[in-house]
């Protein structure tokens, strides 16, 4: 008797148990995610960086799930779900950021926000895929924010959404020569020891300039917390140069540009540094900044454009030309991924990578806030830009060259 | 380089060495009273600034009183910071203060980060507008001003050290804390009086740096710590005349560097400067004797 009673029992249970896995498995399918993971600074003075970029990823996808999600292998859609990192814009912390990314289910990464960050961390990941003898890590990495050109060739595995500076600035060079061929003479201004505005100097303005028709006079050079600039712009002043050319983020442009109103240096032309046309410039000293030309690939001039500067805004941060690269990328990667038929399954995260990673690697053209962008073999972006010029606090248009 | 170059820049860096003469007198006068450094000065000094820029924010001030509030605040922050890292933590293990204070500089660097997201805020400036010119030599009205100020700063210090029971009080602890104490002196008073006093300093250094750059930023904290130290070192450790002299010394020295061999170089001489005195007279520049082992 208590036999029988324990066999129905028992077999009542296995019935119950047996039930509720047959829910627990639909309820899973219904609610497959897949997971990004973002980084960036949060932390240091380039907190607002990080700050904006998980704005843009988190309105970004919102977006995406908003409109039903991804579409994966099996027909089904799974919502993306964003878990965000600090890396402090520090090498060491990035790279142990992305190490704890990669044993994560993330299938892809999108940051860093510094290129001295990107560097050594793109030196982790696999060089070349399927090389068996590397153990470089094996996640697809899309940058947004760290602009320091051509770094994606580090790795296979690496690609940007960044704005091509080479290019960007051979154009506004021509176009100023063409608006003021009054102008014959550059003086640049440097950050020296910060990876961006260096190599943005060295290897862009200092550059394209002559390639324009100018004659490069000089420079000055000071470094990311100097906190005198008096020397920098009586050398500065000396050369009398036409066009003053300042490669620096926003803290040390704003003393550099306050020291200048201060001697008196008045060129008759002020260019910028892409990562200055953020508010941070018009905070620190807009009344010095007025004029100042830099180009950009971001303006709220789309409806597209305004979508992604409006979601910033909604989650506390703001659209620029970093941040909003970081929309660009997931409604990238969201075509990628259903274009791969990603299977978004705990299983297969390393295939999902993989499959990513080849997506991206085969695009040629993506679409973008301001109009299409190119892609390179390398994985850079030839992303569209405009000129934009500080007036009365404000970032305004100031040439379109695509017209 | 000519002798133009040479004048201009040893003046202008005698001008912006009176703000790490301020620093430096920080560092010195607690290290003289306690015989303890505290790393956390710089970042008091510039979260002082900050605050009194976030009070300006509310109320229209004129910039005089925003350097007071800056110094104020910064007064604040200093007691709050010997309550934390000094008042409670057992001073015979020097490496628990010194350890305790790298961790408030952090802290109150990430508070200040946190609170501005990094970025830089404008901060006022008096004669800025103001720039004296001969030929091609020129003095910045502003850099004057803060010069003069914080001579002004040193000399009230100096009659508060030498001619106030309390000055009297703080050098009595700092040469004999034991005979001190017998004669009825309270040392954690004096000591909590002392970080106030070094703190109103540093809050004074903080608002006339961010007035000199014309804007704050959290990137200020880590190069006022590093030459407030200098500063102390070379002018001897406890030694108020050594710091302002050492501090005007150390503006004139970088700046002729900056000039003479550039930028990246300039911070390598300063160092070197650093290793000189270290080696040749590490009792600083008043010292009577090289006293080495």
């Amino acid at each position: 008797m208590l036999d029988s009673k324990l066999v129905r029992l028992g077999a009542v249970a296995a019935l119950a148990v047996a039930a509720s896995f047959g829910t627990q498995s639909e309820a899973f399918s219904a609610e497959k995610t897949v997971q990004i993971a973002g980084f960036g600074a949060k932390s240091g003075v380039v907190r607002s960086f990080g700050i904006n970029t998980e704005a843009v990823l988190t309105g970004a996808i919102e977006a995406v799930n908003a409109a039903g999600g991804v579409k994966l292998a099996d027909g089904s859609m799974a919502m993306m779900e964003l878990t965000f990192y600090d890396d402090r814009c520090n090498a060491e912390e990035g790279i142990s950021v992305l190490r704890r990314i990669a044993g994560s289910g993330a299938v892809v990464a999108i940051g860093p926000t510094c290129s001295n960050v990107a560097e050594p961390l793109f030196g982790i990941l696999q060089k070349n895929v399927g090389d068996e003898g590397d153990s470089g890590l094996q996640i697809p990495v899309f940058t947004d924010t760290a602009i320091k050109g051509g770094l994606a060739k580090i790795s296979q595995w690496a690609f940007r959404n960044v704005p091509n500076e080479n290019q960007m600035y051979k154009s506004l060079f021509e176009w100023i020569n063409s608006e003021h061929p009054d102008l014959k003479t550059v003086y640049g201004g440097v950050e020296e020891d910060f990876a961006h505005s260096r190599f943005t100097w060295h290897k862009v303005m200092k550059e394209r300039s002559p390639e324009a028709g100018y004659e490069v006079l000089g420079e000055s050079k000071w470094l990311l917390n100097d906190t005198n600039f008096t020397t920098q712009v009586r050398q500065m002043k000396k050369a009398k140069a036409d066009i003053v050319a300042i490669s620096a983020h926003p803290f040390t442009t704003c003393g550099v540009l306050k020291e200048m109103t201060r001697q008196r240096v008045k060129p008759k032309l002020l260019v910028g540094l892409t990562s200055s046309s953020s508010m941070e410039t018009l905070q620190g000293c807009a009344d010095q900044a007025e004029g100042i030309i830099i180009p950009t690939s971001f303006a709220p001039v789309t409806e597209a454009a305004k979508a992604a500067a409006d979601a910033a805004a909604k989650y506390e941060g703001s659209a620029d030309l970093h941040s909003a690269a970081a929309w660009e990328i997931v409604m990238i990667l969201k075509q990628v991924m259903e274009a791969q038929g990603i299977s978004a399954d705990g299983d297969a995260v390393d295939a999902d990578r993989r499959a990513i990673r080849d997506g991206l690697a085969s695009l040629k053209e993506t679409d973008g806030l301001l109009g299409k962008i190119q892609r390179t073999d390398e994985g850079e972006a030839v992303k569209p830009y405009l000129y934009v010029h500080a007036q009365a606090g404000q970032w305004a248009i100031l040439h379109d060259p695509s017209q | 380089m000519d002798w133009l170059d040479f004048f201009q820049s040893i003046t202008d860096g005698l001008l912006f060495g009176s703000i790490y003469a301020l620093i430096g007198i920080g560092f010195t006068l607690i290290f003289g009273v306690m015989h303890k450094i505290n790393l956390a000065y710089g970042a008091a000094s510039i979260a002082g600034a900050y605050v009194s820029i976030a009070v300006a924010a509310y109320v229209p001030l004129p910039a005089l009183v925003t350097f007071l509030i800056a110094a104020i605040a910064s007064g604040a922050i200093a007691l709050l910071i010997y309550l934390a890292n000094f008042r409670f933590i057992p001073l015979a293990s020097p490496l628990a203060t010194l350890m305790a204070t790298v961790g408030m500089l952090i802290l109150i660097d990430e508070v200040v980060v946190h609170a501005t997201d990094g970025m830089p805020q404008p901060y006022p400036a008096l004669f800025a507008d103001i720039y004296i010119e001969w030929g091609d030599f020129g003095l910045r009205g502003d850099l004057i001003f803060i010069f003069v100020l914080s001579l002004i700063a040193m000399v009230v210090l100096m009659f508060m050290l030498y001619r106030t029971r309390l000055g009297i009080a703080t050098r009595a602890v700092a040469q004999q804390p034991v005979a001190a104490q017998l004669a009825g002196i309270s040392l954690d008073r004096t000591n909590a009086l002392t970080f106030v006093i070094t703190g109103l300093l540093g809050g004074l250094a903080g608002a006339m740096i961010g007035a000199s750059v014309g804007v704050l930023s959290p990137l200020l904290v880590v190069p006022i710590t590093v030459k407030g130290l200098i500063v102390c070192v070379i002018g001897g450790l406890g030694s108020i005349p050594g710091a302002i002299v050492a501090g005007l010394a150390v503006g004139a020295f970088e700046n002729f560097f900056l000039a003479f061999r550039g930028v990246t170089e300039r911070d390598m001489y300063v160092m070197l400067l650093l290793f000189v005195f270290l080696v040749f007279r590490p009792g600083g520049i008043f010292s009577r004797s090289v006293a080495r082992d």
